[in-house]
């Protein structure tokens, strides 16, 4: 809600910032690359975690902003594809439910690679262009750290406890919008969906289904090649 | 060449996500609160092993639950104790009993000798002891329960809380360091030894009114009621002092009402036997139900004591972490499972009648941890599967006399469970916790730390 509330925020000033220029856009054979940052805000709906365990113990995700680059590339003057790179998402991972006051329990790098089929509305030259894209998401977890307190809650006395998340192949919406400063530089902001359910493996032979869907904000700031 | 470029991008996030070592770490294993040593002052549920000598050591056991290591028959039976599990996690050494020795018979059958000179551990600080009550010197298995003559009696020394309290103020210089981590347990053995007593009070009762009632309908047809009378009484208290049950003592007086002149006696046997047996229950019930209230209040004192002394011995001594767990829900235990409902639901009374004076004498106190294992153990009574729990009415060890002499969990090992996979059961015996139940008591422990902000 508040990120919604930035972006819109920015584009009006981006508005404002727009004097003149004819703006070429997105058209057929034109890559655009866009710089800027991504918020990754996991939706979490824990299982349980399996026995042994107190019941309702549940886990939390929380959210990581990482810088992102976004590549476009124009199939046509409307359809484009595009994909984004950038530096993994460290997630604080913590205990909910009857094990809230396990506080944080470990960390986990997620590095979604994504793929997306974009419509853009308008003509390439317009200055303001909303998009819609679907794509396929490659979710992989690495370096899932434990902790003390993990292992406490987990195997008191015994062997560290780590863990795995599944990494797992899903679907994401978008809805975005490009705004044509001048015929080479652009500001766009995008929200992404993913539909995103794995699961947890603990070293204890315990496991847990975790429903993430994150939401993911990217503001950026490109520039047509 | 455009198209080449994406291609190179793709490749590029491909490289980003292959590099540096990715594989799950257990990452840091360091507590937030740095103990200096674990002071544990309780009963049977933290006895580390007190009574590990002797015959109890010679028939493998001295811990209350399933003992020994046996993680290579099941991982979950590791012998080991919630407060072992606990300095483990912590990082501090395997505690120890504080006391040895037993008080009982001795025996040239190494299995059988109970007389083990008492020693005091001069660096373990596990004061705990099974039987342990709050205040009250005598717990369950302490010699002075048992007949004089007995010829096996295993008297558990069975020192109080207050006394194990004093015996560590006395070693540690008067008073707590303050980087300690105490744990004070204790409760159950008050509610185990007022219910025995009040047991053989109410047995005591109906005999005395078994015998009242064969009396009075026997001597009436007697030749001679006067003399009868005192026959009759005799041959019924003689039976009872032989161990007789209810049938022995009623045949007893019908034979000799019989041979008192009561030609009726033998007859009407049945009918006057079923009278008196009535008349006995009746008696018995009515004593428990006089004395249950006096139980309960005698809880709440107990409760309200071993919150005194954590109070004034412990935290006023100086002593900044100290766990106090509450009474487990006892009248889930298998022990008090096979006692009748009312039994059951006076055991229960105790319980949280123990527990609220604990809880309200304690008070808040951010040194204070107040563990509530009464509220988890009732859970996992009523909802085992989530707690990975299997069996939760009946114990793991195989406690008939041919397997375990006492009787209990003391004795248990991997040599003598009952039948089939026990390894996720709650009880080892009627009342004490499996391996995998001092686990999970050990992790609902640490929780609550992890709550307090101590690890």
């Amino acid at each position: 809600m508040k990120v919604s509330t930035k972006v819109v925020k920015l584009l009006v000033a981006a508005g404002a910032l727009a004097v003149a220029g004819g703006a070429a856009a997105q058209s057929k054979g034109q890559f655009t690359v866009s710089v800027g940052a991504n918020q990754l805000k996991p939706n979490v709906e824990s299982g349980a975690i399996s026995a042994p365990a107190l019941p309702n113990s549940f886990g939390d995700v929380g959210k990581d902003t990482q810088p992102v680059a976004v590549i476009t590339y124009g199939l046509t003057d409307n359809i484009s594809v595009e994909t984004a790179v950038g530096t993994p998402y460290k997630h604080k991972i913590y205990g909910a439910g009857a094990i809230a006051a396990g506080g944080q329990l470990g960390t986990v790098e997620a590095l979604p690679a994504i793929a997306l089929l974009q419509y853009r509305f308008f003509k390439p030259d317009a200055r303001f262009r909303p998009y819609v894209g679907l794509g396929i998401t490659y979710a992989m977890f690495q370096k899932e750290t434990g902790s003390f307190r993990m292992t406490a809650l987990t195997n008191p006395g015994g062997t560290p406890t780590t863990f795995k998340i599944d990494d797992k192949w899903t679907v994401s919406g978008q809805i975005g919008a490009q705004f044509n400063v001048n015929e080479k530089w652009f500001l766009n902001a995008s929200y992404i969906k993913t539909k995103l359910r794995t699961d947890v493996h603990f070293s204890t032979n315990q496991h847990q289904h975790m429903k993430l869907d994150p939401d993911s904000f990217i503001l950026s700031v490109g520039y047509k090649f | 060449m455009r198209k080449t470029s994406f291609a190179l991008a793709l490749l590029t996030a491909a490289v980003l996500t292959a590099c540096g070592g990715t594989d799950p770490r257990p990452g840091d294993q360091t507590t937030k609160i740095k103990f200096s040593q674990q002071v544990t002052f309780g009963d049977s549920l933290s006895d580390v092993g007190t009574y590990a000598v002797g015959g109890i050591a010679a028939m493998g056991g001295g811990q209350y639950t399933i003992n020994g290591d046996a993680t290579s028959v099941n991982p979950e039976l590791t012998g080991k104790n919630y407060t072992t599990l606990l300095a483990a996690q912590l990082g501090l050494p395997a505690p120890c009993a504080a006391q040895t020795g037993l008080l009982g018979t001795a025996s040239t059958n190494p299995a059988l000798n109970f007389s083990v000179p008492v020693t005091f551990q001069a660096n373990c600080f596990n004061y705990a002891q099974g039987g342990a009550r709050v205040t009250n010197p005598v717990g369950p298995g302490n010699r002075a329960l048992s007949a004089a003559n007995a010829t096996t009696a295993i008297g558990l020394t069975t020192v109080p809380v207050v006394t194990q309290i004093a015996n560590h103020l006395a070693k540690a210089g008067g008073k707590f360091s303050g980087t300690e981590l105490v744990i004070v347990t204790a409760g159950g053995n008050d509610v185990l030894e007022q219910i025995n007593e009040l047991k053989a009070n109410a047995t005591t009762a109906g005999g005395t009114a078994l015998i009242t009632s064969l009396v009075t309908q026997l001597t009436p047809g007697t030749t001679n009621p006067a003399t009868a009378q005192t026959a009759i009484a005799t041959a019924a208290r003689t039976a009872a002092a032989q161990g007789g049950d209810a049938t022995a003592i009623i045949t007893a007086a019908v034979t000799a009402a019989a041979r008192a002149g009561n030609t009726a006696a033998l007859a009407n046997a049945t009918t006057i036997g079923t009278t008196a047996g009535a008349a006995a229950t009746a008696a018995a019930q009515k004593y428990a139900a006089d004395h249950s209230a006096e139980l309960v209040t005698a809880l709440g004192t107990a409760g309200a004591e071993l919150a005194a002394l954590v109070k004034s011995q412990i935290l006023a001594k100086g002593a900044n972490y100290v766990i106090v767990n509450n009474l487990p829900d006892v009248s889930i235990a298998p022990a008090v499972l096979v006692e009748s409902a009312d039994t059951q639901k006076l055991v229960a009374t105790m319980v949280s009648t123990f527990n609220t004076q604990l809880k309200t004498g304690l008070g808040e106190d951010a040194k204070l941890l107040y563990v509530d294992l009464a509220t988890v153990s009732h859970d996992q009574a009523i909802n085992p599967a989530p707690y990975g729990l299997t069996n939760t009415k009946t114990p793991a060890c195989d406690l008939s006399t041919a397997k375990n002499p006492l009787g209990s969990s003391l004795v248990c090992n991997k040599n003598n469970l009952v039948s089939g996979d026990v390894s996720h059961y709650m009880f080892a015996d009627g009342v004490h916790p499996t391996p995998f139940e001092y686990a999970l008591i050990a992790r609902y422990i640490l929780l609550q730390m992890s709550g307090k902000g101590w690890i």
